[in-house]
């Protein structure tokens, strides 16, 4: 980074009252003072004007590592930054209704609906999906390994397992909630074999391996997990493949309707250009320890 | 400035702190380049009268006038002429070089400031260029002093307050302190306001001294002033009970802490009374003051530990020739006791 | 346990090998916490000079509050100044979410208390002495101000450290108005907080030691400063 003009005069102009002398402590002092503007100011000044894209996605979105892979392509492609803010989904989907970013990237598909009914989002397009999992201990104490979502539940509420939950409000935790209510049971909110965690999903996670418990996690998060213990994690997937722990992704821009000063044209830019097949096989292609960890499914 | 113009003069002054009345003056005028002392007791407004007239606080009630304008705080006609020396030496967090030359900063006069700073230094005698750059808490009690004095001398003031300037020192800065303050008033015409309990010093040196008791001024140099408390002695009568047992009768007191004015009309070589309210008292004679602009000899004579101050004209000093050491016996009446 | 001492290890790889992510949080906490530290000690120094030395009714209330203002939580304040900053609040036109101009107004808002109470002590702590010799002099109000001021600069500098030390440690505002945005806000505890959620615990005690570091050599230099003046 060159110099700014300005910067050049500040410390010429600190080294000279330096020079002078006399003054010496207010010369030492301004002289501090300088190059303490200048450090704030530098990058400041010399960054150029750019084209910026405010996101809001989710904490596990952020945590697999996927946007810090897409982003510099996206840059490449359209020449826009893209910023992102990761948060649970409700905050996120607050963000977008106070205006404060300009395209979500979430995955609670009732929410996103609710969304964009109220007015706030336009343009909601699913880019891709990946699925929910039940993870627990290898040696399985509730012998839920292999039985349908239902049945694990139920299993899991017989024996008492102890269970880790988000908590949170989060598109995961939102899913969760479902799939006890599908399975007929009630919320174990007060039991205490069922922790509500209030935190992102890794953490959850090593709370559930902590305490030797059971988790529902989506896939991508746990490969993830996997990976971080180096391939050898301390619980498995046990449940898997029903057709209710679909998780699926979905952007959406924030309604410029309902927020006139929202970017909507690098948004749609971005819409555009992840549901296109460039980025979509992008998608496919970003793996951990050889896996996939989204399935790319933008409607063509 | 006109020649005849007291260079302070107070009127009507009254001064509370908290609601209490600390100082109550009401008419006072110092002469330019006069030296006048301060004698009382702690608490009785010495401190309070100086900082009034150093500027450092404006009077409940009544006015100051300097130079015969009516002045307070940061007055510009005033405020670089008068300067204070506090009781406790204090000096700023700087080296002695920046304490002494802030005053001449502050009025932008910088102009040979290391050769002022060295000239004020060497009149208390501390210059050096070692000691020019200590830093303040490198100084014993009576070095601050000193430097404080030399920091105020470096101004060339017109007039310079002194709370007690040798109270809280050594004996070889005290003595330095006397001299430099001595010798601004001889060099520069500074008019010197000096608090302080070093009467014998005081008589020595001033023109005036104005005693001051609760708040008021009473008397000059030519009256005793001797305070309580005062007991009832064995005889029935009410006095203090001197060092060598002499007894200094005073008539009923007000209250047991007031302080008596005795006029000392009479010395003798003998003891002898000749009224029944006469008290005769036994002392050595301890020093012996020219006064210059009387021709006035103020005698010093001590009796138990009590100065009592007598003033002979040449003449009645030609008569009995007196001189320190000589005992000798001072006389007073009882009836003209003023108490205060 | 073991995480302690790979942090420790990952810490000094981390900055040797110039880690751009690393360097990236480094300079943005220092920018921010230099934004906030500069405003809150110019507003903050003359507020508080003006509470410890004139006296006026209602002081005590007052001073009380800032007292307990000194304990505001930081979610609290970074949630509150999301309200006023967001782009539906108040000073939404502003554009200041998400940036660092708008973390430093909340960690000025933390840390003005601090340099305002502590600032009033340090006045209140001045020696009387100290008024009657500068007069003395002849200074005038201004002058005594300014000479007050400096000589009071040791206790305010401890004040100024303290507030330091709040502002460049706190999370919840960086969190809240900043988004943790990568490159961008990403402070150090932000940054912090993310590894510790993702379970990567060694770096998060890494960059834990990278903090204390610069906490380190910022110290350093104040207390080299306060010895030479």
């Amino acid at each position: 980074m060159a110099l700014g003009q300005l910067e050049y005069i500040l410390i010429h102009r600190c080294v000279l009252s330096i020079k002078k002398g006399e003054m010496r402590m207010k010369g030492l002092l301004s002289a501090i003072l300088c190059l303490a503007l200048a450090v704030c100011l530098l990058p400041g000044i010399c960054k150029a004007e750019e084209k910026t894209l405010m996101m809001a996605t989710t904490t596990s979105t952020d945590n697999t590592g996927l946007l810090d892979y897409l982003a510099p392509k996206f840059q490449e492609a359209t020449g826009i930054e893209l910023k992102w803010t990761a948060t649970g989904t409700g905050k996120a989907l607050k963000l977008g209704e106070n205006c404060d970013v300009d395209v979500l990237m979430v995955h609670a598909p009732p929410a996103e609906k609710k969304f964009v009914e109220a007015g706030f989002g336009a343009d909601r397009r699913e880019i891709m999906y990946n699925d929910f999992v039940i993870i627990g201990p290898a040696a399985d104490p509730a012998g839920i390994k292999g039985k349908s979502i239902k049945d694990a539940l139920q299993s899991l509420k017989a024996k008492q397992a102890i269970f880790a939950s988000r908590g949170d409000n989060s598109g995961t935790h939102k899913k969760e909630l479902s799939l006890w209510k599908a399975a007929d049971l009630q919320v174990p909110e007060k039991e205490n074999w069922y922790i509500q965690t209030g935190q992102g999903m890794l953490t959850t996670i090593n709370i559930a391996a902590e305490r030797n418990g059971y988790t529902m996690t989506d896939r991508g998060t746990y490969i993830k997990y996997e990976d971080n213990l180096g391939g050898n994690p301390s619980l498995k997937i046990l449940v898997e493949g029903d057709v209710v722990l679909l998780n699926q992704y979905s952007v959406i821009a924030v309604n410029p309707k309902h927020c006139p000063k929202v970017k909507n044209d690098l948004a749609m830019e971005f819409i555009n250009w992840i549901t296109g097949p460039a980025a979509q096989e992008q998608i496919k292609e970003f793996k951990l320890l050889g896996k996939p960890l989204f399935t790319p499914n933008a409607k063509k | 400035m006109k020649l005849d113009v007291p260079i302070y003069e107070i009127r009507s002054l009254k001064h509370s702190y908290a609601g209490r009345l600390v100082l109550e003056i009401q008419h006072l005028k110092v002469q330019p380049a006069s030296i006048v002392g301060l004698i009382g007791p702690n608490g009785s407004g010495k401190s309070t009268l100086l900082r009034l007239l150093g500027l450092i606080e404006r009077p409940t009630m009544g006015q100051i006038f300097f130079n015969g304008r009516s002045i307070g705080p940061f007055s510009d006609e005033a405020r670089f002429q008068v300067t204070l020396l506090p009781q406790e030496p204090f000096l700023m967090k700087r080296s002695v070089f920046k304490n002494v030359s802030y005053g001449l900063k502050l009025r932008n006069n910088k102009d040979d400031l290391i050769g002022r700073v060295n000239e004020a230094l060497s009149l208390v005698g501390l210059a050096s260029e070692e000691f020019v750059q200590r830093p303040w808490y490198a100084l014993s009690g009576g070095e601050a002093q000193r430097v404080a004095l030399a920091a105020r001398l470096a101004l060339k003031p017109k007039v310079l307050l002194l709370d007690e300037p040798t109270a809280s020192v050594d004996a070889a800065s005290a003595q330095l302190i006397k001299e430099a303050s001595l010798r601004a008033r001889q060099e520069l015409g500074t008019t010197l306001i000096v608090a302080s309990h070093d009467w014998q010093w005081l008589y020595e040196v001033c023109d005036d001294i104005l005693h001051l008791f609760n708040g008021k001024i009473f008397g000059s140099r030519r009256e005793t002033m001797v305070f309580g408390p005062w007991q009832e002695l064995e005889t029935g009568r009410w006095g203090r009970k001197l060092s060598d047992s002499q007894e200094l009768l005073v008539p009923s007191p007000p209250d047991k802490d007031a302080a008596a004015v005795i006029d000392v009309f009479s010395i003798q070589d003998a003891e002898s009374r000749e009224a029944p309210n006469d008290v005769c008292l036994r002392g050595i004679v301890s020093r012996l003051t020219l006064e210059r602009n009387s021709g006035c000899i103020f005698v010093t004579i001590v009796a138990g530990n009590v100065p009592f101050v007598v003033g002979l004209s040449q003449q009645q000093f030609q008569d009995r020739p007196l001189f320190p050491g000589k005992t000798i016996f001072i006389r007073y009446s009882l009836d003209r006791i003023r108490w205060i | 346990m073991n995480f302690i001492l790979d942090g420790f290890f990952q810490a000094i790889d981390l900055l040797i090998t110039g880690n751009a992510e690393t360097y990236s949080a480094i300079l943005v906490t220092v920018r921010v916490s230099s934004y906030s530290i500069g405003s809150s000690l110019i507003l903050g120094i003359p507020l508080g000079f003006c509470l410890g030395y004139f006296d006026f009714s209602g002081k005590k209330p007052i001073r009380t509050i800032v007292d307990t203002l000194m304990a505001l939580p930081t979610v609290f304040i970074g949630l509150l100044v999301y309200a006023f900053l967001t782009n539906r609040g108040p000073l939404g036109n502003f554009s200041l979410l998400f940036t660092l101009p708008g973390i430093a107004i909340g960690q000025t808002i933390l840390a003005l208390p601090i340099v305002i109470g502590l600032s009033a002590t340090a006045i209140e702590s001045m020696e009387k002495k100290l008024r009657i010799t500068i007069m003395s002099m002849g200074a005038n109000r201004r002058q005594l101000f300014l000479t007050s001021l400096w000589e009071s600069r040791h206790a305010l500098l401890a004040g100024a450290i303290a507030a330091y030390g709040r502002v460049m440690t706190e999370v919840g505002i960086s969190m809240m108005v900043g988004g943790n945005i990568k490159w961008h806000t990403r402070t150090i505890t932000t940054a912090i907080a993310l590894e510790t959620n993702k379970g990567q615990f060694g770096m998060g005690v890494a960059l834990g030691l990278v903090l204390l570091t610069i906490a380190f050599c910022v110290n350093f230099s104040v207390s080299f400063l306060r010895r030479r003046y």
